[in-house]
């Protein structure tokens, strides 16, 4: 399967657009003429590509408010699978323009559809659409990095390199391999004449100090109404990222995650491809399944072969039985100031030392804060700078109690509005939490460094860590209506 | 990352797809279409990863089908599983249509059992009015979009449940009230729904209740012109009673100060909608009521352009019959629904958009026109039979060149061309008017030509004959680019580049203009004379050549009738020595001696030597090709 053409486009909300790089290949091309027929629909000009995935990314002329093409209210399967109509010289259709964005990035690429056009195949009968999103992936890891915020210079360079790494992993369009992520760090040299193949996925050899690193983060999600009506949310998934330095062309190393004796089963597993056997019970445990009761609680190992790159070895989803914060917001509207009251209380089983803990209370759709008359039990409180957003710095430790407080009042009488949020009104409002717990996991789950085992005859160095951190930690004003965030609710 | 997986996941349904139950068994089955479940929600995938395993399960392969529709969803999957993929306010809105699309077969299929249904649908419509929440807060375009995509999703599966498909009617109701700028979105819903689901009356009943909603309510300026927008929808819709919308418009132009403000584009809003009541099939009750408006524009309203179509519109209503009227505005209407509207003079009023469209020259995408070579009709060199001949070839020559001196004599090369349409043209192409050619040159050889009009090119009439002035300035072949102008039976103007014109050296020749009083002695004499010039061993620029080839006495005797018959000076009859003389404008001469003898010799002499290349290939062709047809 291969690509007919790729391009990658940077813009900031549809405008300054501007086309970063764009490839072709003739071959395939030729290809997907022999292949269609008289259906056939020639790729047109890069300008015009890009109108096209403006208008159907709804991107396209952002100062007008209607536009029928861009707008229209007629549902039809879009992402990841975009279609172009191409207007001249012959109408057609471009199917499966498949595109994914990060930030100002998108990349796009159009994969060879080696069925017949009509009528249109599934997407999923299409190998070359799961190939192709593996690919535009792949290139975006390797633009942007995994970090969240791209680098322009980065990008620029890397942008630069494409070329020839596309001559690598894509040669004459068929992807073979998606770009490592950035250079090799690590001394390797190339294949030496063994007795052994090397794989082709492995480009080198490490030679020097053995070395493995197995990080666990855990993140915790959590949605808190404080409202019998609706049933509190949390979930938690961990992810375990691995860096071997190991001598050898394939070396065997195993990983094994034990759970404490009342822990709850790991679920949803996903294994990178390295990973050589695994238990079936260890795969079939999952959290839209009612039934499980096999509890398979572990010791789950994980025997593999690594790559040279730090890669991600695997990640799983556990079921905790509470929450580590629970809080509770309330708001009573006052004649011209907002009474607030809220409760956090972390749980005995979180280890109480933090690498940080912080609370936000952004206030949307009133004016800027007037008088900020509020008291906290326990860390310190900051207004922001633009005066709509309350911060709640709580340090390392919560109080002996484990149970902190805040209280008092707010007017709105500052001069000029403050932001406005369409689902934050009236009532509606939330904090955010923002906390990061090192060495420590809610499912209790770990990875002994003693149970790293290498198959190998010189010494290594095992590093292992684990931590545990927020994200989308909502608590939500319990006198007001909160958004429904989970269907898992109505069941 | 974890993203290769995407493709071994994706290999190994394909292989399910492939093998069916030879190679998967029931419990592999559940356990892919449960880890697809898990894979298109998984917190750690991009969403493009988890809309394409959305998809997945869309057109998951099943060991069993039951059904064999494109969206039949697997058994296994119970509205138990796939509650972890409802929609929710936090999804992108790609994922949030996805989902809900997702959900709304899930309910669907589920819909014969009563007591499911309430539950799962009535998610299903709370998520969609807290969408509605979101967009009467202010939600950005992007939730508008997702919320208006959403509605007609929701609806087209569950408009038979009455209950949630009028409370939702009621909630947009009130949604355009509150903001009136979103009015493009309404119609465009109801279009929808009207064009999808033509099993069901809801659009038609929206866009009633939008209608009283409308009227009932109270007027501001800046909603005015989505009011006009929505209203003029609704009156294309023949089941719904007009009365209201014609005491609406004569409520807002008696009682507001929108005449004196004569506002153009508001006034056209207004013009549209009652050019839509004039169609409208229950128009017999508004006849007076909708006189009274127009005429109330016609006389007041402070934009000269609105009153003047006004007053059209007004004398068209008082002067026509129901059914003349309807043929008169209908125009713009009817065949080929939306696009393919005929642009009539009242359109303009109506349709400002189209006014631009109008007006443009639009570029055709292929060829229609070209220019054909009219075949020749033979006009027989009418010999003078009064002969007043010169005797002396010198004196030949005088007299043929004193006829230069007059400017302009002869120097004009007329080629006839027939236009006709070239085979690739649509037939939306088959009548064109007022075509108008434009030529121009590739190079310096001749003078510009002009501008040529053609009244019209029907595909089933003879084609018209367009005739070429070429003014040459040196007789060399060229090819001319043509391009034409023209009005279709759409009403557009229309550019079109024509096939380029190639005038080749022999079209380039013309019969010795000889004074006309001349006979064929005159001409004689003038051949010697110009024979005698050229052989000349001077530098005049002259030359002679000689070309042989071998031919029959017949295939000669062919070529000389077909070729060179209007440019024979000699007598038809004389065998021995044929003698031709081509002019070229402006004023070179080619001469030919043909003497048959082993071989053909071609005696060539001509008064500019640049000739000699073309005249060879010229003569290389002519005997090549009665070679050809003669053995």
């Amino acid at each position: 399967m291969s690509v007919r053409a790729l391009w990658i486009i940077s813009h900031e909300k549809g405008e300054h657009l501007s086309l970063r790089f764009a490839k072709r290949f003739a071959t395939v091309e030729h290809r997907a003429k022999i292949l269609a027929g008289s259906s056939y629909t020639a790729v047109p000009e890069d300008n015009t590509v890009l109108q096209l995935l403006l208008t159907e990314l709804g991107l396209s002329e952002p100062d007008k408010p209607f536009v029928a093409l861009r707008d229209d209210c007629l549902y039809r399967q879009r992402s990841p699978a975009l279609e172009l109509r191409v207007d001249s010289p012959g109408k057609g259709m471009l199917w499966p323009v498949l595109a994914i964005s990060h930030g100002p990035i998108t990349l796009a690429c159009l994969p060879l559809v080696d069925a017949p056009a009509e009528p249109r195949p599934a997407l999923a009968s299409l190998l070359s659409v799961s190939q192709g999103l593996t690919l535009l992936a792949g290139l975006q890891t390797f633009l942007l990095g995994s970090g969240s915020k791209p680098d322009s210079e980065v990008l620029a360079s890397r942008l630069a390199m494409l070329p020839s790494v596309l001559l690598q992993v894509c040669p004459l369009g068929t992807p073979l391999d998606v770009p490592l992520p950035g250079a090799p760090s690590t001394p390797t040299v190339p294949t030496p004449a063994e007795n052994q193949k090397q794989p082709a996925w492995k480009t080198g050899l490490h030679r020097g100090r053995a070395a493995v690193n197995v990080a666990l983060i855990e993140t915790v999600r959590s949605m808190q109404y404080g409202n019998r009506s609706r049933q509190d949310l949390w979930d938690v998934y961990g992810t375990v990222t691995c860096k071997c330095e190991v001598e050898g062309v394939l070396p065997n190393v195993m990983v094994t995650l034990t759970l404490p004796p009342n822990g709850s089963p790991l679920q949803d597993i996903l294994v990178h491809p390295c990973v050589t056997s695994l238990d079936s019970s260890i795969l079939t445990a999952s959290s839209v399944d009612n039934f499980d009761g096999s509890a398979f609680s572990g010791p789950y190992k994980f025997p593999f072969s690594p790559p040279l790159e730090p890669f991600r070895l695997c990640s799983y989803t556990s079921q905790v039985p509470v929450p580590p914060i629970l809080g509770s917001y309330q708001l009573k509207e006052e004649e011209t100031q907002l009474r607030v009251s809220v409760t956090l209380k972390l749980h005995e089983s979180v280890k109480n030392s933090f690498e940080y803990c912080e609370a936000h209370l952004p206030f949307f759709n009133r004016d800027q804060f007037g008088v900020v008359d509020v008291k906290v039990s326990s860390g310190q409180l900051d207004v922001s700078k633009e005066k709509n957003l309350l911060v709640w710095g709580l340090g390392q430790k919560f109080p002996k109690s484990r149970e902190v407080t805040m209280e008092g009042k707010i007017s709105f009488s500052g001069p000029t509005p403050g932001p406005t949020d369409p689902l934050c009104t009236e009532l509606t409002a939330y904090i955010k939490l923002y906390f990061k717990v090192p060495d420590m996991t809610l499912s209790g789950c770990s990875v002994d460094q003693h149970s790293v085992q290498v198959y190998s005859s010189s010494k290594q160095r095992i590093i292992t860590s684990r931590e545990l951190q927020s994200k989308e930690y909502f608590i939500w004003n319990s006198t007001g209506s909160a958004p429904v965030s989970s269907g898992q609710m109505m069941l | 990352c974890l993203s290769p997986q995407v493709c071994l996941f994706h290999s190994t349904l394909l292989m399910k797809s492939a093998f069916t139950d030879s190679l998967f068994s029931a419990e592999d089955e559940a356990f892919l279409l449960q880890r697809l479940v898990v894979l298109s929600q998984h917190p750690l995938l991009s969403p493009p990863e988890k809309l394409f395993y959305i998809d997945c399960i869309l057109s998951f392969p099943e060991n069993r089908p039951i059904g064999c529709g494109d969206d039949a969803l697997p058994v296994l999957l119970t509205p138990r599983l796939a509650s972890v993929l409802v929609p929710t306010v936090f999804n992108d809105s790609a994922t949030l249509l996805a989902r809900l699309h997702l959900l709304c077969l899930v309910y669907l299929e589920e819909e014969d059992e009563e007591e499911e249904e309430g539950r799962g649908l009535g998610y299903l419509y709370d998520h969609l009015t807290s969408l509605l929440r979101i967009v009467d807060n202010g939600g950005s375009r992007e939730i508008v979009v997702t919320f208006f995509r959403a509605a007609f999703l929701f609806l087209s599966y569950f408009f038979p449940v009455e209950r949630f498909s009028h409370s939702l009617m009621e909630e947009l109701c009130s949604l355009y009230l509150r903001h009136t700028h979103l009015a493009p979105h309404f119609i465009n819903l109801a279009d929808h729904i009207q064009e999808q689901l033509s099993e069901s009356n809801w659009a038609t009943e929206f866009l009633m209740a939008l209608q009283g909603a409308i009227t009932d309510a109270e007027l501001t300026s800046k909603d005015l012109r989505w009011h006009l927008k929505i209203l003029a929808r609704v009156a294309e819709e023949g089941e719904i009673k007009q009365q209201s919308t014609v005491d609406f418009l004569s409520h807002i132009i008696t009682s507001s100060s929108l005449c004196v403000k004569g506002d153009w584009r508001l006034g056209n809003f207004l013009l549209g909608v009652c050019r839509r009541l004039l169609v409208h099939p229950g128009f017999d009750e508004l006849l007076i009521p909708l006189a009274d408006v127009l005429q109330h524009l016609a006389s007041r309203y402070g934009d000269t352009d609105i009153r003047d179509h006004a007053r059209l519109y007004y004398t068209l209503l008082t002067t026509l019959s129901k059914d003349k009227l309807a043929g008169v505005l209908s125009q713009g209407y009817g065949e080929g629904g939306g696009q393919a509207k005929k642009r009539t003079f009242s359109c303009i009023v109506a349709e400002s958009e189209g006014l631009t469209s109008l007006l443009t020259v639009h570029r055709a995408k292929k060829i229609i026109l070209k220019l054909v070579e009219e075949p020749q009709t033979e006009t027989g060199s009418g010999l003078n039979l009064n002969e007043d001949n010169p005797e002396e070839a010198s004196v030949a020559l005088e007299q043929y060149r004193a006829q230069f001196d007059v400017p302009g004599f002869a120097s004009e090369i007329p080629l006839n061309y027939q236009l006709t349409h070239s085979e690739s043209a649509d037939s939306c192409f088959d009548q064109l008017f007022s075509i108008r050619l434009h030529f121009s040159l590739t190079d310096d050889h001749y003078e510009l030509l002009g501008d040529i009009s053609v009244p019209c090119v029907f595909r089933e009439r003879p084609p018209p004959s367009v005739k070429l002035r070429l003014k040459p300035r040196r007789p060399q072949p060229t090819s001319l680019h043509a391009s034409a102008i023209f009005t279709a039976q759409d009403g557009f103007s229309w550019l079109t580049d024509l096939p380029d014109v190639h005038v080749a050296f022999q079209q380039t020749f013309l019969p010795l203009p000889a004074p006309e009083t001349w006979g064929r002695g005159g001409r004689l004499s003038l051949f010697d004379g110009f024979w005698d010039e050229m052989s000349r061993e001077e530098p005049t620029g002259g030359a002679t050549s000689l070309f042989c080839c071998q031919l029959q006495e017949e295939a000669l005797k062919t070529l000389v009738e077909k070729h060179f018959l209007p440019y024979l000076v000699s007598d038809p009859s004389d065998k021995e020595e044929i003698k031709v003389l081509f002019f070229l404008p402006p004023q070179s001469h080619l001469l030919l001696r043909i003497r048959s003898e082993e071989t053909v010799h071609f005696n060539v002499a001509t008064d500019n030597w640049q000739l000699l290349p073309h005249i060879n290939s010229y003569l290389l062709t002519l005997t090549s090709s009665q070679e050809d047809t003669h053995t």
